[in-house]
């Protein structure tokens, strides 16, 4: 059994700020990691792979050649290879024209694979978009938001328990299918130092647009069906007053005096 | 030179100062001003300051040398041995004391230095070193700063302040006071040698200004101190000899000495330094090690090993005892978010984590000699953890931090119930030699008494440290008198009483072990000579009766 994990090097969101000038992310200095969405995709993975036999796993990713290092980090955990498309032609792709380079991607060189594994969305764009579109364009089944996934009927079909928003839904569907991931451990892994050493040692192809069965005009920015204009942050509202409450009394003290002094009380 | 002149500072109102002067309330809405990490009963405080710059902290010393009200200083209050702690007296936070002064790079030494104020905590620091932005430096610094900021910044190095006294949130003066260490001092040594020059503001209310290579003492162990009207004080230093481990017990002392190291570790009894300029060290890539391994005797086997392989250069080497992982173990099942990292293998009755340079683009990094030893000390690379990202190496720091820190809270619900209780953490380090000799007597008397006890820290500088949790009164006095036991050991192998806690309020006790009554005269004819009155810091490193 094969199962495709496609993943995506993201910006560590929590020290990003955005330009309020030029509308653009400020990544100088700002760590690049694996988005974790996708590190739930890559757990998962690997949870099936442990418990059944005979299943291999690869990791792809789109992205500029320092995406290396997400997929180094798949191979860490312990992905067996990794593919990853680097060509300036591909940069400026919407989430359309990056579906359309994995699909054609993996019809041209993984075609036999029974599951595509998928974080639910990046905590980049937040888009959600691509797993759905790869499905489409490949036209295989889709089961999103999934949090629990098991093999049945000898690996012919999955078993998937998904989030919705009453609570959680059961459902199966038939192979080949892609699944997308909403929730993982709630403590990332570790790798051991033995595993990090080791995936050096592992296959990661980079994989050029001229080695791709698509016209140039369907790659990146050129093929992008949408465009970002501008991004920036919303409009900052004026803050509250944070009264420290490691004093219980002390803080008492000082709500009742705010209080006091605005005739609340 | 030998000779010093302390400088005025500009008199201001004192009656301007930010203060709470009534005893009940600073014991009710204050307490955290009364008390450190070593949980140690308070006596309240009938003031409490908070100083902006050194001209009020001069007006605030002056006012209470008039009064005889005696001044605890306070930074963090991340310290151990209650330091900070009052006995009475004044209190002064010294928090507002916050800034970064300068940045600039030594020609002579080919090092970066920033200087900075004594609250700004060795977290702020750091991440300011590491990207390279120092809040308000460029607003407020002169044209020779930013000069020195622009060509910090277009460098490609990246640099960090090494002395890591595992809680980053200490404040830089409460760390050069106590001249803290930590894991990294395995490597670049404790907060001593990364201290260029500071400011301390000496009990008169007056300033002494000292770079490190500027003032030593006299063949005949003395410096002079003239105060701006002119007046001599002669300072005799202790004659003792430092012990050949890292250190934070006694005033520093050695022949011909730099008067800067005499404030260094000083524990704020002969002023509160009050700016700091320190060097920056270049960071290289790190990867964090746990290597789990099957007992805590093939885990001293392992550092020994480790230590003997000159082209192994870990950053630092820290322990985990078994005890400390069922600990661990047992945090991890009440709440797994707080150690932050997955379950601790079944398999692991002991670990050790260190730090190695590693290039994760470098497919060839050999590792063979490490996995030999490894191997030897029946384990293997893969019955590990490790990570080299940003926020693993994070996460291992805080994995390290977690042990102390639940330590701490068990000991802090404890005395819910009863509240003479506290813990009793070892803070003792031994020369190399020792460490087998020294574990088997620590083990060999633990496993006799019925205690609740842990051990971690750092091994790597033979400084492992034992916490005892005690559950009664009784346990306590068990437990101290083991502790007595254990330091005697420590020093009649060559070690100290205390290698990085510093003495404070709650170590005096064990002063007597390591040093002689005539040493302890030493140590009090030089805050004779620099604190009179006894007014800083009553009750630390030397006892109050010798007012």
């Amino acid at each position: 059994m094969k199962i495709l994990i496609c993943v995506k090097q993201v910006p560590e969101i929590t020290d990003v700020t955005i330009n309020p000038e030029t509308g653009t992310l400020m990544r100088e200095g700002v760590d690049s990691i694996l988005n974790p969405f996708c590190e739930y995709a890559v757990e998962m993975g690997l949870d099936l792979k442990r418990r059944y036999s005979d299943i291999q796993t690869v990791a792809i990713s789109m992205g500029p050649p320092q995406a290396r290092t997400a997929l180094m980090r798949c191979l860490e955990m312990g992905i067996d290879r990794a593919i990853l498309l680097a060509d300036m032609k591909f940069a400026g792709a919407d989430t359309w024209a990056t579906a359309f380079t994995l699909a054609e991607t993996i019809r041209a060189m993984e075609n036999d694979f029974d599951l595509i594994f998928v974080g639910k969305q990046a905590i980049d764009g937040d888009t959600a978009q691509v797993g759905p579109e790869l499905s489409e364009i490949l036209n295989i089944p889709q089961i999103m938001y999934a949090v629990g996934v098991d093999l049945i009927d000898t690996n012919k079909k999955v078993w998937v328990k998904r989030e919705i928003e009453a609570g959680y839904e059961i459902v199966e569907i038939k192979l080949p299918g892609l699944i997308s991931l909403s929730k993982g451990p709630m403590i990332r892994s570790v790798s051991s130092f033995q595993e990090i050493l080791d995936a050096r040692k592992k296959e990661l192809r980079v994989v050029r647009a001229s080695e791709l069965p698509i016209d140039e005009n369907e790659l990146g920015l050129k093929g992008s069906l949408t465009q970002v204009i501008k991004i920036f942050p919303p409009q900052v509202k004026k803050t509250g007053i944070r009264i420290d409450g490691s004093e219980p009394q002390g803080a008492a003290k000082k709500l009742i005096e705010f209080l006091k002094e605005r005739k609340f009380v | 030179m030998h000779e010093i002149t302390s400088e005025a500072v500009p008199s201001v109102d004192f009656k301007g100062i930010r203060c709470i002067n009534n005893y009940s309330e600073i014991c009710q809405d204050y307490s955290p001003y009364l008390c450190d990490e070593s949980k140690l009963a308070h006596q309240g405080a009938q003031y409490l300051f908070f100083p902006t710059n050194e001209d009020e902290l001069s007006a605030i010393f002056k006012e209470m040398r008039k009064k005889n009200v005696t001044v605890t200083l306070s930074g963090a209050r991340t310290g151990l041995v209650g330091g900070a702690v009052p006995y009475g007296g004044a209190v002064v936070s010294l928090e507002r004391f916050d800034e970064i002064r300068g940045l600039r790079y030594d020609n002579q030494s080919k090092e970066w230095r920033v200087r900075a104020q004594c609250g700004v905590t060795i977290r702020d620091l750091n991440n300011w070193a590491m990207k390279k932005d120092f809040p308000g430096l460029f607003e407020s610094g002169s044209a020779e700063t930013k000069a020195f900021l622009k060509k910090y910044k277009e460098s490609d190095t990246t640099y960090f302040y090494p002395p890591d006294p595992t809680e980053m949130g200490a404040a830089l003066g409460g760390t050069v006071s106590t001249n803290a260490s930590g894991a990294r001092t395995y490597k670049y040594g404790a907060t001593r040698n990364w201290v260029r020059w500071i400011r301390v503001m000496v009990a008169s209310g007056e300033v002494l200004e000292i770079p490190r290579g500027t003032y030593f003492a006299t063949p005949a162990g003395e410096f002079t101190i003239i105060n701006s009207a002119g007046n001599k004080t002669i300072v005799k230093i202790p004659k003792y000899a430092m012990p050949h481990t890292k250190n934070a017990a006694g005033i520093f002392s050695a022949p011909n000495m730099d008067l800067i190291d005499l404030f260094i570790g000083s524990e704020g009894i002969f002023g509160a330094i009050t700016e700091i300029e320190v060097a920056l060290q270049k960071w290289n890539n790190p990867i964090s090690i746990v290597q789990f391994l099957p007992s805590d005797d093939t885990a001293i086997d392992f550092v020994i090993a480790l230590r003997k392989e000159k082209s192994i250069r870990p950053e630092f080497i820290e322990f985990y005892s078994s005890h400390a992982l069922d600990l661990l173990r047992e945090k991890q099942k009440e709440d797994p978010k707080v150690v932050g990292m997955p379950s601790i293998p079944d398999y692991a009755t002991s670990a050790v984590f260190f730090d190695l340079p590693f290039d994760p683009e470098n497919k060839d990094n050999d590792y063979a000699k490490l996995e030999k030893i490894v191997s030897r000390c029946g384990s293997k690379l893969g019955m590990s953890w490790a990570g080299y990202e940003q926020r693993d190496l994070e996460r291992f720091r805080n994995f390290r931090h977690v042990l102390p820190e639940t330590v701490n809270t068990i000991i802090a619900e404890r005395k819910k119930k009863i509240p003479e209780l506290y813990k009793l953490g070892t803070d003792l380090a031994v020369p190399d030699h020792a460490l087998e000799e020294i574990w088997g007597f620590y083990t060999s008397i633990l496993e006799r008494a019925e205690l609740e006890w842990v051990a971690f820290g750092h091994i790597g500088n033979n400084h492992i440290h034992i916490n005892i949790i005690p559950r009664s009164l009784k346990e306590m006095k068990e437990g101290l008198l083991i502790y007595r036991e254990f330091a005697k050991k420590a020093v009649d192998l060559g070690g100290t009483i205390s290698a990085e806690h510093g003495i404070g309020k709650i170590k005096k006790e064990f002063f007597s072990i390591m040093f002689s009554n005539k040493e302890l005269k030493e140590m009090k004819a030089v805050k004779n000579a620099l604190d009179p009155d006894y007014m800083l810091n009553p009750g630390n490193v030397l006892e109050i009766e010798g007012t």
